[in-house]
């Protein structure tokens, strides 16, 4: 074997785990680009889902003075309601995006945006009628 | 990584207000960030093998582990809001 010959397996990928044997059977690895560009995005989300989740413990707290205390805790449980949402939905994007380009099929919708458009539309009304109501 | 410490840092912030329970928050926030720092250059390096390979394995177990990090403080919080 000359230097120029390598030995079989020297450039070969690491053999996939159980895990992702399970939840992304099939298909063929996309290209690497669009692999980490999927986590980028997941990572994005991760990162609204821990603000909600500071938000909704600060918010408690700060606004003692402004609402009364079921409506804090109300609130307080909204945004950390939310923020879990929010994790557990760029989860299940992350996966249907990654099965979607192993197997070449078009990409899924994204509704974790109208869920959080929505979501947070309706809470900050709720805190515009609390806050012109006192 | 600097998100979750940051929100670790708020979480302390509040421990005058919610008391000794918001450590578990602050637990499992700081944790999470300090096993990223800890894995973080395993996991630049296979990536950046795998992009010199054209191939790159999706990261499954990192983002299932990051996802349940945030539910798991999403109910903290909850627990911390109601109790206190």
């Amino acid at each position: 074997m000359t230097n120029s010959q390598q030995a079989p397996g020297d450039d070969a990928p690491p053999p996939r785990g159980k895990i992702a044997e399970r939840l992304l059977p099939g298909g063929e690895e996309p290209d690497p680009r669009f692999t980490l560009a999927n986590e980028r995005t997941f990572l994005a989300w991760i990162r609204t889902s821990l603000a909600l989740l500071a938000g909704g413990i600060a918010i408690e707290a700060f606004t003692s003075d402004l609402f009364l205390e079921p409506v804090r805790k109300g609130l307080a449980i909204v945004l950390l309601l939310l923020g879990m949402l929010l994790s557990a939905g760029a989860a299940l994007r992350w996966l249907r995006v990654e099965r979607s380009m192993r197997h070449k099929a078009p990409l899924p919708l994204p509704l974790i945006v109208p869920l959080l458009a929505g979501a947070g539309a309706v809470a900050a009304a709720v805190v515009l009628v609390f806050v012109l109501w006192r | 990584m600097l998100a979750l410490v940051t929100a670790s840092a708020l979480f302390l912030r509040w421990l005058p207000h919610h008391g000794l329970p918001i450590l578990l928050l602050f637990g499992v926030s700081a944790g999470a960030a300090l096993a990223i720092y800890l894995t973080q250059r395993r996991r630049y390096g296979a990536k950046s093998r795998g992009v010199s390979r054209e191939h790159v394995d999706a990261d499954i177990t990192a983002v299932l582990w990051t996802a349940f990090t945030g539910i798991a403080l999403g109910v903290l919080g909850i627990g911390v809001v109601l109790a206190g």
